[in-house]
């Protein structure tokens, strides 16, 4: 039998071939999977943990502020009642709700959705409340976990 | 021997130069179907405008720094400070807009000439992702400047990608390179416009216009009826249509120049992370789209409204393997020309509403305010609050400002 009557899974030359076609095939996985994984944003958020508010001492009753905690927009509202903070961000399409204290609403300037005082939607497109984060007054400082 | 004679023995010694010259030669030559006129310029116009759009781009890169801290001080001073700054960032900005209007022109021709058809399918394809890849360069320069506009528009077009089930978090997380819009954002956006996107449009444009010579350019007749191109009756390429085309392109030209000079785009306030600007609007060739998202409400309502705005690309994309008719003529296809005339119309009506959405305009006299689906509300001198969420005089804009590019 001569070398190229021999089947082909017996071929020396065509064993070498396949051998050098899957070395080549990991060795491009391996360069492609930690190029990928370069890609992934590193994480900077870490656990939940108190953040001071600044300026937060100076908020008085019926007063409201738009800060940015660990990355994150964060209306913090002193009423009568204590103090709340919810996220800015409005859960339709990310843009940053202000509160009309005329009318005791949050509102959106994109797309024109309200959410009522504790976050939750009265109307216009946005498909959930507002997350509410936890928030104290220590000594007069106010702290927001987010 | 004379300096051309030296260059042209030195070459003919190393290289088969009478193959490239033959090459050359019959390229240039190549004769063009009888019916070759104006129309067909839109494709060499759109080539021209991404010649234009490198060019302006790498001059503009020798001055920009892509930094949240510098990104919008850089682009003043090109502005302000250098030698025709303003004239190459206003040709850029300017340019992109055009660009994208010559692609839709050149798919239009394209389209309703049934040129998409066998054996131009695969043309069609790489023109659609060429389209696709033009609007992204769109997308994500338009971040670049880092003003309040740039910024919300990114941070609204970026949160739509949360709205895919299961993955959309992640999605949205790769994208703007971490929860929020950052400069993680920033240098994302910028090595896509300046690096990735070039280098493939450049690639699908090789093997678009490879394609395009390979097959010619379609004439009116059926499929598999198209009869060979005589060469007495063909219009050559060079000089007879590539002297249509420089005519175009010097018009062209002049377009840029005079709206750099008579419509210059702002440069806006820096991105405020704190502070979302009233009725924030993107570009006109993604009205049609934010218009239609708006309609899907609910909590997968945005999704449905991902997939509506999808079904036009796909549609497109696959349009030749779906169109089975083997006719060309706009009047032996009524039902191509129907769908095609029914998004047009479509895109037209949704783009226009969007445009007004969210403003008070005067009909015939009468003032009214436009509201977020497009419907006109009467206006008895002022702007219903009450009854129109979200709007108040002192925000409600008459008209739409051009935001800075």
């Amino acid at each position: 039998m001569s070398r190229e009557d021999a089947p082909k899974s017996f071929n020396r030359r065509g064993f070498l071939e396949w051998i050098i076609a899957a070395c080549s095939a990991i060795t491009a996985a391996a360069m492609v999977v930690p190029g990928l994984l370069y890609l992934w944003p590193a994480a900077k958020g870490g656990k939940a943990e108190d953040v001071e508010v600044k300026g937060g001492e100076n908020l008085k009753p019926g007063e409201h502020s738009t800060v940015q905690v660990r990355g994150k927009a964060v209306i913090v509202r002193r009423d009568p009642g204590g103090l709340a903070a919810y996220s800015a961000v409005c859960t339709h399409l990310g843009c940053l709700v202000k509160w009309d204290a005329g009318k005791e609403q949050f509102l959106c300037p994109c797309h024109a959705a309200v959410f009522n005082a504790r976050g939750q939607v009265v109307s216009g497109p946005a498909p959930a409340p507002l997350p509410e984060y936890k928030v104290k007054d220590v000594g007069g400082k106010v702290y927001v976990s987010t | 021997m004379s300096l051309k004679n030296g260059i042209t023995n030195f070459l003919d010694s190393r290289y088969d130069m009478e193959t490239a010259g033959g090459f050359l030669k019959k390229q240039l030559g190549k004769r063009l179907p009888p019916h070759t006129g104006w129309l067909h310029v839109f494709g060499s116009l759109s080539l021209f405008l991404f010649i234009s759009q490198t060019i302006t781009g790498i001059l503009l890169l020798m001055y920009y720094r892509p930094t949240p801290d510098e990104a919008h001080k850089s682009i003043q001073f090109i502005t302000a400070e250098v030698h025709f700054g303003w004239l190459y960032r206003q040709v850029h900005a300017w340019g992109a807009s055009l660009m994208i209007l010559m692609v839709v022109l050149h798919m239009i021709r394209t389209y309703f000439c049934g040129a998409y058809k066998k054996p131009r399918e695969l043309t069609w394809v790489t023109g659609v992702f060429i389209f696709i890849v033009t609007i992204t360069f769109g997308f994500t320069g338009y971040l670049l400047p880092w003003n309040q506009i740039s910024f919300w528009a990114t941070t609204v077009g970026t949160e739509s990608a949360n709205k895919v089930p299961y993955i959309g978090g992640w999605l949205r997380y790769f994208i703007r390179g971490g929860d929020v819009v950052t400069g993680e954002t920033l240098s994302r956006f910028f090595v896509v416009h300046v690096i990735i996107l070039p280098w493939l449009l450049t690639g699908l444009l090789v093997v678009h216009l490879f394609l395009m010579r390979a097959t010619n350019l379609a004439t009116l007749e059926p499929v598999d009826e198209e009869k060979p191109l005589e060469p007495k009756y063909g219009i050559p390429f060079f000089p007879v249509h590539v002297c249509k085309e420089s005519v175009v392109v010097m018009l062209m030209i002049a377009v840029l120049v005079t709206l750099a000079v008579v419509s210059p785009w702002e440069i806006g306030e820096p991105a405020n992370p704190l502070l979302t600007p009233e009725h924030i609007k993107p570009e006109w060739y993604f009205l049609p789209s934010y218009q239609l998202l708006k309609y899907f409400e609910g909590p997968y309502g945005a999704f449905m409204g991902i997939i509506a705005c999808s079904v036009p690309f796909a549609l497109l994309l696959f349009w030749p393997f779906l169109d089975r008719s083997k006719y060309r003529h706009p009047r032996q296809r009524p039902v191509a020309v129907s769908v095609g005339l029914i998004g047009l119309v479509g895109a037209l009506i949704l783009g226009t509403l969007g445009h007004f959405s969210e403003t008070n305009q005067t009909f015939f006299g009468q003032r009214y305010h436009i509201d977020h689906y497009g419907r006109p509300h009467r206006l008895e001198g002022g702007v219903q609050s009450e009854t129109v969420p979200g709007a108040d005089s002192a925000h409600a804009p008459s008209g739409d400002a051009k935001p800075s590019h």
